[in-house]
C-alpha cells in the first residue's frame, strides 16, 4: 500500500525528465527528422518509446537514480544526434520498487497504457523471475540491467523459450564462478560467507562452493549467515564468522547493507582475523565511495562494470563525459542502462524495424561495443557476454576513495555457464 | 564463553538501540493514544540532521547530537500542533493514515533534499575504536549505546514518577477530562509530550548515524517495526514493558542470528504472538 502511494509521487517526479528529454532531442534541432537511409524506411513510425523500471523509493532509491543517469544520457546523447532510425527516443521512468507485483503493473503499464516499444531496467532477481512469464504476453523487447540470477536466462530464456527477455548486466556467473577462479590461487582452505537471505544470495554461494571444490579439492565451507533485507545490525554475523575461524570470508552483500559490514567488521577486528575477503560487488561506485578512506585494504573486490576498466578511448571518454554531466563516475547500473539504450539503437537500425520479433532477431547474437568493453548477446539464452575484472583495493591520491589494484580479467567464456545449462560440461572449469 | 559474552554485547546493544526508538513511541501512545507510524520518520530525520550538522557545519559528533534532533522537534511540533490534534477524537485508523501519510511525505523528503542515495558518515575519533573483551575487539561506541539506554529510562522514569509535571502528564493521560476541568491545559501539554517523544525518536537516530554507518532515506521504516514489536510484547504504553521488550528482542535476536541461523526472524514473531495469546494486553500492559 505504502509502496503504491509512492509510485504516484515518484511519478509526479519523475514526469519532470520527460521534457528534458524532450528538451535534449530538440537540442538536436534539424538533426531530428529522418534523413539518408532511414527517410526511406517507411517501417519505423513516431518515436520510440523506451519504458524504464528500477527502484527509487526505500532504502535503495539511490540505485534508481544510478540507472536514470545512464539512459538519461544515454538518450540525451542519441536525439542529439538524430535519434534512432531518424524517429526520437521518449523514456518514461517509474519506481519498480522491489516487489514483484509492482514491476508486473509497471510492465502493464508501460505496454498497454503508455505503448511502450521497449523496456528496461529491473533491480531484484525476485522480480525478474515473476516478470519473465508475463514478458511473452506482453510481447516486447525487455532488457534486464542489474537483476542478476542465471535462472532468469537458463530457465525462463532457453528452457522456456521467453524470446523477448535479454539480460546485459552481468549474471551472478561473475559473482560466483569468477570468484572461485580468484579464490582458487589464494592459500585458504576453509571459507565462509555472509550474504543476502534470498534468492541472490543463496544462489551465489552455492556456485561460488561448486566451482571453487571443483577447482581445489580439498577446500571447506565452515559457516554461512544469512542477512535477511534490511540488516542494519551485522555484529551477531560478524560474531558467527569469526567464532568459524575461516581463512577466507565470501560475501554478496551489496550497497547500503555492503557499506554498514564493512564498516561493522572493521570496528570488530575481523580484517585482522580473516585474510582473504572477496566481494563480488565491492567494486560499485556506491560501496566505493561510501567507505571512501575506510575501506579496508588488499580485500578482493568486483563489479558488474569497473569506471576504470577496459582501459581504453571509449570507456575513458564515456567516464568523463558522465562526469561532467552528472559529477559522479558512473555506478554499474549506469552503465547498463546506458549500454541497453545503445543496444536498442543498434537492434532496431540493424532490423529496420522496432518490431519485438524484428528486434529480438536482431538481438541475438548481436555484437556492439560499450562503456563495458566488448558486448555480445549469446543466442541461446540473451545474456550478453563481457568481461569485468577483479582487483585489490588500494589508495589512490588522485581519488578520494579506494580503487582496484592488481587487476585481473578471467575472460567471461571460461566461466559463463553454457547452454543446455544442465549435464556434465555446462559449468566451469571448461577443458 | 568468548562467543556468548559477545553474542549477548551485540544483543545488548541492538536492544538498547530499539529501546531509544521505542521510547517515544509508547510515551506518546501512553499519553496521547496515537499510534505514530511516523515516528520512524522522526529517527530518519533525526539521523540526517545530525549528519548534516556533522558533516557541512563542520561541527563535533556532540554538537550534531544535540542540534540534529532539536531541529527534528519543530517537525514533531508542526504535525502534532497542526494535524494530529483535529484526529484524536476520531477512529484510530484515520490517525493512522495521518501518521502513515507523513512518512511518505518525509521519505521524500529527504530525497529531495539529501539524495535518493546512501549517505555514508565518516568515522568517529572519539568513542570510535574498539577494545578486547575477553580477546575480541568491541566497539567502544556499542557500550557507549548500551549505557545511553538505561540512562534514557531513569529520565524517563524520574521525569514521569518524581517531577511536577509528571504528575500532570499521568492525570492527563488517565482522564483528559478530569484534567482539564482542573484547570490543566491537556493541548498544550499533549504538544509538548508529542515533541519530546519525537525528540526521543530523532536522538536514537542520531546516535545510530555512527552504530549503522549508514543513512538512506527508507531507514525509518526497518526499525519502526521492530520498535512496535517491542512495545507489543512490553505492553503498549508501558515504558517499562518497552524497555524490557527491546532487551528481550535484542538478545533473543543476536541469539537466533548466531545460533539458530534459519529461524532468526520466526523467534521473535513466535515470542510475539506467544505474548499475545497468553497476555494479550502484553508483558507490563494494563488489562482493558
Amino acid at each position: 500500500m505504502e509502496k503504491k502511494g509512492l509510485n504516484r509521487r515518484q511519478f509526479l517526479k519523475l514526469t519532470g525528465a520527460v521534457p528534458l528529454v524532450a528538451a535534449a532531442g530538440s537540442i538536436g534541432g534539424g538533426l531530428v527528422f529522418p534523413k539518408g537511409l532511414w527517410a526511406a524506411t517507411p517501417k519505423i513510425k513516431g518515436p520510440i518509446r523506451i519504458g524504464y523500471q528500477a527502484v527509487l523509493s526505500g532504502t535503495l532509491a539511490g540505485y534508481g537514480e544510478f540507472h536514470k543517469m545512464g539512459a538519461v544520457m544515454a538518450i540525451e546523447e542519441i536525439n542529439a544526434k538524430g535519434g534512432i532510425a531518424g524517429q526520437k527516443v521518449e523514456m518514461e521512468f517509474r519506481d519498480s520498487t522491489l516487489k514483484p507485483d509492482d514491476a508486473i503493473k509497471n510492465a502493464r503499464y508501460f505496454v498497454d497504457s503508455w505503448g511502450a516499444d521497449f523496456l528496461c531496467g529491473i533491480d531484484s532477481s525476485g522480480q525478474a523471475l515473476a516478470l519473465a512469464p508475463v514478458m511473452s504476453q506482453l510481447d516486447r523487447p525487455l532488457m534486464v540491467t542489474h537483476a542478476a540470477t542465471e535462472k532468469l536466462t537458463e530457465e525462463f530464456v532457453f528452457r522456456k523459450g521467453i524470446k523477448q527477455i535479454f539480460r546485459n548486466c552481468m549474471p551472478t556467473y561473475n559473482d560466483g564462478n569468477a570468484a572461485a577462479f580468484i579464490a582458487k590461487d589464494f592459500p585458504a582452505v576453509k571459507w565462509a560467507t555472509v550474504s543476502p537471505k534470498y534468492e541472490y544470495g543463496f544462489t551465489c554461494w552455492k556456485m561460488f562452493q561448486e566451482t571453487l571444490t571443483k577447482l581445489k579439492p580439498g577446500v571447506s565451507f565452515t559457516a554461512e549467515s544469512w542477512a535477511p533485507f534490511g540488516t542494519t545490525d551485522f555484529r551477531s554475523h560478524i560474531n558467527t564468522i569469526l567464532d568459524a575461524k575461516p581463512d577466507g570470508l565470501y560475501s554478496t552483500e551489496w550497497a547500503g547493507e555492503l557499506i554498514s559490514f564493512l564498516k561493522q567488521a572493521k570496528e570488530a577486528g575481523l580484517f585482522d582475523k580473516v585474510k582473504y575477503v572477496m566481494l563480488p560487488v565491492g567494486a560499485a561506485m556506491d560501496v566505493l565511495e561510501g567507505m571512501g578512506k575506510d575501506m579496508p585494504d588488499n580485500i578482493w573486490i568486483s563489479a558488474r562494470y569497473y569506471f576504470q576498466y577496459p582501459n581504453n578511448k571509449e570507456n575513458n571518454g564515456w567516464v568523463a563525459r558522465f562526469h561532467k554531466r552528472w559529477g559522479h563516475y558512473p555506478a554499474y547500473v549506469s552503465e547498463t542502462a546506458y549500454s541497453a539504450i545503445h543496444a536498442y539503437k543498434a537492434a532496431v537500425e540493424k532490423a529496420g524495424s522496432k518490431d519485438t520479433k524484428a528486434v529480438v532477431a536482431a538481438l541475438e547474437g548481436m555484437a556492439m561495443n560499450s562503456p563495458a568493453g566488448h558486448r555480445v548477446f549469446r543466442k541461446e539464452d540473451h545474456q550478453a557476454i563481457y568481461d569485468v575484472p577483479w582487483g585489490k583495493t588500494k589508495s589512490d591520491p588522485k581519488y578520494p576513495f579506494k580503487v582496484m589494484g592488481n587487476m585481473r580479467v578471467i575472460p567471461a567464456k571460461e566461466y559463463f555457464n553454457r547452454p543446455p545449462f544442465e549435464g556434465p560440461g555446462t559449468t566451469p572449469p571448461f577443458k | 564463553m568468548q562467543s556468548y559474552v559477545h553474542v549477548i554485547l551485540a544483543g545488548l546493544s541492538n536492544g538498547m538501540f530499539i529501546w531509544l526508538v521505542a521510547s517515544g513511541l509508547t510515551l506518546i501512545f501512553g499519553v496521547l493514544g496515537v499510534l505514530n507510524f511516523a515516528h520512524g520518520s522522526f529517527y530518519m530525520l533525526g539521523a540526517y540532521g545530525s549528519f548534516t550538522v556533522l558533516k557541512y557545519l563542520g561541527a563535533g559528533f556532540w554538537t550534531g547530537l544535540l542540534l540534529g534532533p532539536l531541529a527534528v522537534c519543530a517537525a514533531g511540533f508542526v504535525v502534532e500542533r497542526f494535524f494530529l490534534r483535529h484526529v484524536y477524537r476520531i477512529a484510530l485508523p484515520y490517525q493512522l493514515l495521518l501518521t502513515f501519510a507523513f512518512v511518505l511525505i518525509f521519505d521524500n523528503l529527504v530525497k529531495i533534499v539529501w539524495g535518493g542515495g546512501a549517505l555514508s558518515p565518516p568515522s568517529l575519533s572519539f568513542l570510535g575504536g574498539s577494545i578486547p573483551i575477553l580477546g575480541r575487539n568491541f566497539p567502544v561506541y556499542n557500550l557507549f549505546i548500551i549505557a545511553v539506554g538505561p540512562a534514557v529510562a531513569l529520565l524517563l522514569w524520574a521525569l514521569l514518577e518524581k517531577t511536577w509535571y509528571g504528575r500532570i502528564i499521568r492525570a492527563s493521560s488517565s482522564d483528559r477530562e478530569m484534567a482539564a476541568s482542573l484547570g490543566v491545559r491537556v493541548p498544550a501539554l499533549f504538544t509538548g509530550v508529542f515533541v519530546f517523544g519525537t525528540w526521543l525518536g530523532a536522538l536514537g537516530g542520531g546516535l545510530a548515524v555512527p552504530y549503522v554507518g549508514l543513512l538512506t532515506p527508507g531507514m525509518g521504516e526497518a526499525i519502526i517495526i521492530e520498535a512496535f514489536i517491542v512495545a507489543v510484547i512490553g505492553g503498549l504504553g508501558s515504558l517499562k514493558g518497552a524497555f524490557v521488550g527491546a532487551l528481550v528482542i535484542g538478545v533473543m535476536s543476536a541469539f537466533g542470528t548466531r545460533f539458530f541461523p534459519s529461524f532468526d526472524m520466526f523467534l521473535t514473531f513466535i515470542l510475539m504472538g506467544g505474548v499475545l495469546l497468553w497476555r494479550p494486553q502484553g508483558l507490563f500492559g494494563a488489562a482493558r
